[in-house]
């Protein structure tokens, strides 16, 4: 059974991170760095299915200089990001999200596979 | 032809350094095609500010009657005073004009900005069949084609304000409604049509978990084609019986006057409702099986405006009631980005 997810009201920008508050006032910190490691994109998310290769998506991602992406909605399920380095490829559904926030694994254990999310 | 400031810059007027970087035709293709995508993008921002309420119309099986169901939406909440669009995402068996006594219209277009059509009370019309040369050219088009086009008909179109903006598809859980719930902000929510019978109840719970999963609330289901009501005459008193379908007898005795209604449920009845209930979403109404509406949409006057005391219009006027009052319990929360 899926876990109830809370309405996201607020999202702060800040440097290297994000501020979200929920909608019972509970606010979380994900770095921009967690996000982008846990991009769902069918380029990264291949990425997560074996650890060193993880690991590596870690480094390249904590390479990438820390700026402030543009957030905009994806209709009523997800949010979009645009990188200073052109990439926006991902879509984080509000669920994702909210498991970033409360440090979850974001893929819930599964590996991806192409076409099957 | 193009607005774009990358256009607006020719070889010959530039310097010759400056020239010998020029963007080769094909950059400069994807530099103008990019720069008209982002202009699209902010216009359906604006576009989701302008109109007050959006919503969408679908159904899992074809032919259930969605774009009568549209239409009749349209059009009644224009007899309220409200200032309506359709917008008609059916690319490749559009049908809405017709049905709105719009066929063989062509769109204005100023400004790089297309202008619906407008129809009666003022109901603004945007469709592909605008665009077609003659109504039998098919719409041979790949999904992203389609959603190019889709996006265009967003974006690009000068819808002014509205307040309400109803969304006719084809049938299904494709392309068109996942483009459109991921390009227009802040939709209230989706109106399921159906028909009672098993097989379009079976495509209607798509169509709801559908909604589900990308997080557009269900305004609710609506039942069309519920009954076929006959009503004749015959001795008064006397009983009249009909051979209905799955060999029953229905039989209605006739009234003092010799006057008799007896209604058939050529296509079962009540799936729409039990369906509503099962998934935990509003049932909006029944609408019955009316010929009125082949009529009304072959001749581009819908049932209702022909007929407004008919018994059909009574039940669309209870639907469109019914999808105010879910608007109006509808939240208003929204994401705050800073």
């Amino acid at each position: 059974m899926a876990e109830e997810i809370l309405e996201l009201r607020k999202l702060e920008r800040r440097d290297t991170d994000m501020e979200l508050t929920y909608e019972d006032g509970t606010c979380f910190v994900v770095t921009y760095d967690d996000l982008r490691h846990a991009c769902p994109c069918a380029k990264c998310s291949p990425l997560r299915n074996e650890d060193d290769m993880s690991m590596q998506l870690r480094r390249t991602v904590e390479a990438y200089p820390k700026q402030k992406p543009t957030v905009q909605t994806v209709g009523n399920y997800a949010l979009s990001f645009e990188w200073a380095t052109g990439c926006s490829s991902g879509i984080y559904r509000f669920e994702r999200i909210w498991d970033l926030a409360h440090r979850n694994d974001p893929d819930r254990g599964r590996p991806y596979v192409h076409g099957a999310w | 032809m193009s607005d774009s400031p990358v256009s607006m810059h020719t070889p010959g007027n530039q310097p010759a350094d400056e020239a010998s970087n020029a963007a080769d035709p094909a950059q400069q293709k994807q530099m103008e095609q990019a720069y008209a995508q982002m202009k699209r993008k902010m216009s359906m921002a604006e576009i989701g500010r302008q109109i007050k309420h959006k919503i969408m119309v679908l159904s899992g099986k074809g032919g259930v009657g969605k774009s009568t169901v549209s239409t009749g939406l349209a059009v009644a909440l224009a007899q309220q005073g409200h200032k309506v669009g359709i917008l008609d995402i059916d690319i490749t068996g559009p049908n809405v004009p017709k049905m709105m006594g719009l066929d063989g219209r062509k769109l204005h277009v100023e400004g790089g900005r297309i202008h619906p059509a407008q129809g009666h009370l003022g109901v603004k019309v945007i469709s592909m069949a605008f665009l077609l040369e003659d109504e039998d050219t098919p719409v041979v088009w790949r999904g992203p084609i389609k959603l190019g086009a889709i996006q265009q008909f967003i974006g690009d179109v000068e819808w002014g304000e509205l307040d309400y903006l109803i969304i006719d598809f084809p049938p299904g859980t494709s392309d068109e409604p996942l483009t459109v719930a991921q390009s227009l902000p802040d939709i209230d929510g989706m109106v399921i049509v159906t028909t009672p019978q098993d097989v379009a109840l079976l495509d209607s719970r798509k169509s709801i978990s559908f909604a589900s999963s990308l997080k557009v609330p269900v305004l609710g289901v609506v039942e069309n084609m519920s009954g076929y009501t006959i009503n004749g005459k015959g001795t008064p008193g006397s009983t009249v019986e009909i051979a209905a379908p799955a060999g029953r007898t229905l039989s209605a005795t006739c009234d003092e006057d010799g006057n008799f209604s007896i209604t058939l449920d050529i296509f079962k009845k009540g799936g729409g409702q039990s369906t509503a209930e099962e998934f935990g979403v509003p049932f909006l109404g029944a609408l019955p099986f009316d010929p009125g509406f082949v009529r009304g949409g072959d001749d581009g006057v819908h049932r209702i405006v022909s007929e407004p005391d008919g018994a059909s219009a009574i039940a669309f006027a209870k639907v469109v009631s019914a999808v105010q009052s879910q608007l109006a319990n509808g939240s208003s929360s929204s994401l705050e980005i800073i």
